[in-house]
């Protein structure tokens, strides 16, 4: 069972394709304000986790919690609506809508009324000035009337995030937010899930171990769909196995 | 790397405000000169006139749909059908006046498209096309087949009943009060759909329209906002309907064609998709179209789909949403 003081839990989750077996027992918790990282090679199942938690993905067995609640066969939007928000590892953004709008409809889900047909939607009270705060929060303020697809791939890659916390997450969920961008660019979205940090709790799935190594308290390695290692950064970087099969025989 | 695609249509919605007032004025201005012109054109045209802003309110509702939700919905001329038949059955059989017909026909359209809507919003893009033509070609077949109840082919002929408005009474055999009467619900149509896509839920609708498995994971039930874009859509098409049998005092299995389904589509097209009042300028152009060249050239739909193709190669956002993107940049 669940014990109350985990955030999120996974109880050995199992997801199987055909013969492929993408997640292998995979039991993971996390408590709250915690920072995690998810590391390990293409293929190892991290974004397959992500997937079954977020309920895009049934998983062939295992439970998943959040805060003791069972949320195993839920669908995406009521798991959402429970409190656990996540970006994409592609940018999945709404083209032709401004950086304001985008997170104006993140920030409506939460609103009393979200399918209101009546009134004028920049009349709703407290949703423009939320929008703006998260805006700011995510430092898109100066192009918050920018077109998403105008932005560059690195401010998409923010506003996704900021979509993401538009829906007041208790629970942060980041596939590989660094992926393809820039190192400059990597900088700005570091910047902005360091301070997001401080408030939520975040799991971060990264390629990257130096990024990892800099926001994440605890770092969990996965490999062929199991969890391999689990510990503080410093163990991480020290263990055997990891830098065998994660970064290859160097030593 | 960079995902830039797409780079001449991106600039549109840049002020999605001042867009949105230009597509105001743009109505209100349509709307004004359909006043004017109904006391200005021979008798003829007036009728024309009348017809094309009766297929405006069904363009309009049919871009809920498409333009706002993205849903290809081929299945539309089942509730313009529908529409038509409730006001029909509402004055022959259960002797109805006018407007509670028009209720009716709304009612009708509700029901239908609840119960296709039911079915097929949760279908992705190409099988929601498919199965709502579906219900188009079942539905086309049951109305030329129940000649019993639809009078099939030949159809139903109705006499209208006059509408008392306290001591006066206006009759809807009168063509300036059939084009007025239109035209007030063309009005009033546009004035619900225009609050409810700048409503939260009109955003909505158009987030779903840019990326429906981003809004799901935005906590929102995609398939209820889809299928409520739908019902909507749906009963324009039927209030369209019911006011085309009332226009014409008749209706028939022909009324359930694919052409109602078909030319929605293209309307939406030519005009502008998501711009509720562009799919106006489908319907005159379109209508025109029809009614001209179609006399002196049997395949002039051979010439209007190389039109369709020059004007959607121009701009994709169709002639409406051309001429604002060019205003706002």
């Amino acid at each position: 069972m669940a014990s109350g003081s985990n955030l999120l839990e996974t109880v050995s989750v199992t997801m199987r394709f055909g013969g492929l077996t993408a997640l292998d027992d995979v039991t993971y918790t996390i408590k709250e304000r915690e920072v995690r990282g998810i590391i390990g090679p293409n293929g190892a199942g991290k974004t397959t986790l992500f997937n079954v938690i977020t309920g895009e993905l049934q998983p062939t067995s295992g439970k998943i919690f959040l805060r003791g609640e069972e949320i195993t066969h839920l669908t995406p939007h009521i798991i959402c609506q429970k409190g656990l928000s996540r970006t994409f590892q592609l940018t999945f953004i709404f083209p032709e809508m401004t950086v304001y709008e985008s997170i104006w409809v993140g920030v409506n889900s939460r609103a009393k009324r979200p399918w209101n047909p009546v009134t004028l939607a920049h009349h709703v009270a407290d949703l423009s000035q939320k929008t703006q705060e998260i805006c700011h929060l995510v430092g898109l303020k100066e192009k918050m009337n920018e077109l998403a697809s105008n932005l560059s791939y690195g401010d998409q890659k923010i506003l996704e995030i900021g979509m993401a916390i538009s829906t007041q997450p208790s629970v942060l969920l980041l596939d590989e937010p660094t992926q393809g961008v820039s190192p400059k660019e990597t900088d700005n979205i570091l910047e902005v899930v360091e301070r997001l940090s401080k408030k939520m709790t975040i799991i971060l799935i990264e390629h990257s171990m130096d990024v990892v190594l800099r926001l994440c308290h605890i770092i969990t390695v996965l490999n062929e769909g199991r969890v391999i290692a689990e510990g503080s950064p410093d163990e991480i970087s020290k263990n055997e196995e990891v830098q065998r099969i994660y970064l290859g025989e160097i030593s | 790397m960079k995902p830039l695609a797409k780079k001449g249509m991106d600039m549109e919605f840049e002020k999605v405000g001042e867009k949105r007032t230009t597509l105001n004025y743009f109505a209100i201005t349509f709307l004004l000169l359909w006043v004017v012109m109904g006391i200005l054109l021979p008798k003829g045209a007036r009728s024309l006139v009348t017809h094309m802003m009766i297929f405006s309110i069904l363009a309009m509702g049919y871009d809920v749909c498409f333009g706002l939700t993205n849903q290809c919905s081929l299945g539309h001329s089942v509730f313009f059908g529908g529409g038509a038949y409730g006001a029909i059955f509402s004055i022959l059989h259960l002797k109805f006046g006018i407007l509670p017909s028009i209720f009716f026909s709304v009612g009708a359209g509700l029901l239908l498209s609840l119960i296709v809507g039911l079915i097929c919003v949760r279908l992705s893009e190409a099988y929601f096309v498919i199965i709502t033509a579906i219900f188009f070609a079942v539905f086309h077949l049951l109305a030329m087949d129940m000649t019993w109840l639809t009078g099939g082919d030949d159809g139903l002929s109705i006499k209208l009943p006059s509408i008392s408005l306290g001591p006066e009474t206006i009759s809807l055999y009168n063509p300036w009060v059939n084009y007025y009467f239109v035209l007030i619900f063309l009005a009033v149509s546009y004035l619900i759909l225009n609050r409810i896509a700048r409503s939260p839920m009109g955003r909505v609708f158009v987030s779903i329209r840019e990326n429906e498995k981003r809004v799901q994971f935005l906590g929102y039930n995609v398939y209820r906002y889809k299928l409520i874009a739908f019902i909507v859509s749906g009963m324009f098409a039927a209030l369209s309907g019911g006011l085309y049998a009332l226009t014409l005092r008749y209706g028939s299995a022909d009324f359930f064609s694919f052409h109602w389904s078909i030319m929605p589509v293209v309307w939406c097209l030519i005009g502008g998709l998501g711009t509720l009042a562009g799919s106006w300028i489908g319907v005159v152009i379109m209508s025109l179209f029809q009614y001209y060249v179609s006399a002196w050239w049997t395949y002039y739909l051979i010439l209007f789909g190389i039109i369709i193709l020059l004007i959607l190669r121009i701009s994709r956002k169709g002639i409406l949403g051309y001429v604002i993107s060019r205003r706002l940049t």
